[in-house]
């Protein structure tokens, strides 16, 4: 297999997308720091479009195809219902009393899940304390009606519905990624991985780290994790870029396979996407030090096909719908200067044009 | 318990070192022996009413300004944390520190610190020394400093005690024992412990009576103080000055057992090492200890995640503060006792790529309670972005008179080092922040 990327168009945001979404005919929107959620224009010198607003960072930002809707989540642990045509906010639940970590929708969108938790001192070694509130909620995406809550470790970073929709996994700091089975709701597996997570032994004694991003394989018999590789500094953000993947089925949970150490450098991973295609699948993060910061991957032999240094942290990556492009939101961080830190355009999605022989 | 155990926290040990040479300067009681000192009980007691000591929290790696004594909700460098009103009207603090919301009519907050060195190293110096460094001089730490005024003559609870569990969790790796104590000797340098830093080999061992452990300690005693006197030996002397660390530390060696002290004071504290070690330190200066230090590596510098980290240690700050608070007023040593939370800078308003603030000493803030300090004072303030100080900006040599002056010490008092230049507690009449005092 082949595959060659290369620079396509870019669009500003406002603040840094921690998010981004794909709607009806290639239409994006993205979730910002500044809370806004917007729809992102057609047309690489257009202004993108505000929908709503949350009262803090927009952390999530979901196509419903069910009522053509965008779910959207926040640091303000809130679920906004947007009609983007009207621009307007149809329903608002607030999930949580701490953070919307991430949010996602299922497969057949039926549920809108998200993720909460406060990472507070729990232990000696500052291990997390326990959940205060359930760590994830589910609801269904036409009424809003709480569906299922799950209890995990906090802070849990990740979430992500298999593709059948039967089955949810959520991943935290301490690298516990825990699979329910959304009928029965009973926790079917397990993985523990403590690959993801750095306890400062230079600067700091505490955990940083954790899973950013989780993605079920298309045949939903394993699940991919992505974030950074222990780090002794955890200040210094110098851990692997890093891929697992897990099979997990009937309780076997096993590692089978990683990123390659030869393959890959420095810097946070924070997002999965696997191509409509199912053979490929996308990792996307920061760039510490090494060559690239957003890669391609052969699903079935873990093996790195393509790689490009964006120049930017990406936070959320999304293929379009027949898998020639990858949307990446993010920025390159926040102007420095006291002139500048007031300007409204540094965010930003970049778009590779992608292609697979 | 042997001899030296049950001198630990006498009456005896509250009479510091610089009340004695004043006392000696007076003439008033020149002509009393030690003993004879130490049997008048009105000195006695009046020295240990006039103990001062001083818990310096310090928040090694420079916390953010904005998560925690100034905020800036609803503008581009607020980050995702909002802030609450305190108990001082019109004063908010980040939404991570209700607590210190609670009680901030009773702390003081400097919002206009603004120094000159960004990376740790050069940073650490300045804000433990008070100076820039002046080769081929070292200038002795704050702790050291205050050790020398505030210590306890023949003390066996060490004069200052840094508390911190990570080996190699900040510059102080870089610091050689002398270092600390800089001109004034190693004799002024910390005893470090805390975490898996057990202090070692201060168990007498079981094979021998305390009759024959004192014996022989007083024939090397004899022996190294006379070849001390013979070579005039600064490093006999040093030597010899940790032999006396280790004699007293034998005998209160159970003052830095966390197992010892209550379950339930334990549980306030919080399970994290900086607030065992925090209630740890409040047990000491209870006991004694003039000057304890507790730091907890370098957990304050995050150029990564920053919002995912200050989400935990803030609170964990929030509660130690507090705690520290509530104790030592019901103790009734709120007087006497100054306690100082702050790093050795602040972080950038803005956040970088990595979700991180970086080293930001143009405008950061810290606060402090206790002995010499006036309640509820909020000195200083920073533009509405908190690039800069907007007013008078205060530097290390402003704060460090400060501490003195709470202290009841001259800032202005010259350092009594024979073969020394004229070096003082703080040079160039820096003034203390007027504001800040009681």
């Amino acid at each position: 297999m082949k595959v060659d990327i290369a620079k396509g168009s870019s669009f500003k945001l406002p603040t840094h997308c921690l998010s981004l979404a794909r709607g009806e005919d290639n239409q994006f929107y993205a979730a910002c720091f500044d809370g806004g959620i917007y729809a992102l224009p057609q047309i690489r010198w257009g202004k993108p479009n505000k929908l709503a607003e949350h009262r803090n960072y927009a952390s999530g930002v979901n196509w419903s195809r069910a009522n053509r809707e965008l779910i959207s989540s926040g640091y303000d642990g809130h679920l906004l219902w947007i009609n983007p045509d009207k621009k307007q906010t149809t329903r608002e639940i607030k999930a949580h009393e701490f953070w919307s970590w991430q949010s996602t929708i299922s497969p057949n969108g039926k549920f809108i899940a998200s993720s909460t938790g406060q990472y507070l001192c729990g232990g000696y070694k500052y291990e997390p304390a326990q959940e205060k509130e359930p760590s994830i909620r589910v609801y269904e995406v036409l009424t809003g009606r709480e569906a299922h809550h799950f209890p995990h470790i906090p802070p849990v970073e990740s979430v992500a519905f298999s593709n059948d929709g039967k089955f949810l996994a959520a991943g935290n700091l301490m690298g516990e990624v825990r699979i329910w089975n959304l009928e029965t709701e009973k926790e079917v597996a397990r993985i523990q991985t403590g690959n993801f997570t750095g306890w400062g032994i230079i600067k700091g004694h505490y955990f940083t780290g954790g899973i950013f991003s989780l993605a079920f394989s298309p045949d939903d018999s394993e699940i991919l994790l992505a974030g950074m590789g222990s780090t002794r500094d955890p200040a210094a953000g110098n851990g692997k870029q890093l891929w697992e993947r897990w099979q997990w089925r009937d309780g076997a949970v096993e590692r089978t396979g990683s990123a390659n150490d030869s393959e890959i450098g420095q810097g946070l991973m924070e997002t999965l996407a696997i191509h409509p295609g199912g053979k490929i699948f996308a990792m996307a993060g920061r760039l510490f030090k090494g060559q690239w910061n957003t890669a391609i991957f052969d699903l079935a032999t873990g093996s790195l096909l393509a790689a490009t240094d964006t120049k930017m942290r990406v936070s959320k990556a999304v293929w379009n719908e027949d898998g020639t492009r990858l949307y990446l939101g993010g920025s390159s961080g926040q102007p420095k200067g006291m002139k500048d830190i007031e300007k409204t355009d540094w965010g930003k999605v970049k778009v590779l044009k992608v292609s697979v022989s | 318990m042997n001899g030296a155990q049950q001198n630990c926290g006498n009456p005896e040990h509250g009479l510091h070192r610089r009340r004695f040479l004043e006392g000696m300067t007076a003439g008033a009681i020149s002509s009393l022996s030690w003993a004879g000192l130490f049997s008048n009980p009105a000195f006695a007691e009046a020295a240990k009413k006039t103990q001062k000591r001083c818990i310096l929290l310090w928040l090694c790696g420079g916390p953010s300004q904005f998560e925690t004594w100034d905020p800036k909700p609803g503008t581009t460098t607020s980050g995702p944390f909002g802030s609450i009103p305190t108990s001082i009207p019109g004063i908010h603090f980040s939404e991570l520190m209700p607590k210190c919301a609670s009680i901030a009519h009773k702390t003081a907050v400097i919002r206009s610190m603004k120094t000159s060195a960004s990376e740790h190293t050069q940073a650490i110096n300045l804000l433990q020394r008070g100076h820039k460094p002046r080769p081929p001089f070292t200038r002795p730490t704050i702790g050291s400093v205050l050790s020398q005024q505030l210590g306890q003559l023949d003390s066996a609870i060490p004069n200052f005690i840094l508390l911190d569990p990570c080996p190699e969790g900040n510059e102080f790796k870089g610091f050689k024992a002398g270092n600390w104590a800089g001109w004034l000797g190693a004799e002024y340098s910390p005893v470090r412990t805390g975490g898996d830093f057990g202090i070692p080999h201060v168990d007498k061992l079981d094979s021998i009576t305390t009759n024959d452990h004192e014996a022989r300690e007083d024939l090397r005693s004899f022996f190294s103080k006379k070849f001390e006197n013979d070579t005039r030996s600064k490093a006999a002397s040093s030597h010899n000055a940790v032999y006396g660390r280790v004699k007293g530390l034998m005998s209160c060696a159970h003052l830095f057992d966390l197992e010892r002290l209550p379950q339930q004071d334990r549980e306030r504290y919080g399970p994290g090492t900086f607030g065992q070690h925090a209630l740890l330190a409040r047990n000491l200066v209870e006991e004694g200890a003039p000057f304890v230090m507790v730091a907890n590596g370098m957990p304050w510098d995050c150029h990564v995640f920053n919002h995912e980290i200050y989400q935990m240690v803030v609170p964990d700050l929030d509660n130690i503060i507090y705690q520290l608070h509530q104790d030592l007023e019901e103790r009734g040593m709120l007087d006497d006792t100054l306690v100082i939370a702050m790093g050795e800078f602040g972080r950038t308003p803005w956040l970088n790529a990595a979700r991180g603030r970086d080293h930001y000493p143009n405008a950061w803030s810290l606060t402090m309670f206790g002995s010499g300090i006036a309640e509820g004072a909020v000195v200083g303030a920073t533009d509405k972005l908190g690039f800069d100080v907007t007013g008078q900006a205060f530097d290390e040599q402003n704060l460090f008179a400060t501490i003195f002056a709470a202290l009841g010490i001259n800032p202005h008092g010259e350092f009594q080092i024979p073969s020394l230049p004229n070096f003082h507690y703080v040079e160039d009449k820096s003034e203390p922040i007027r504001e800040v005092l009681a």
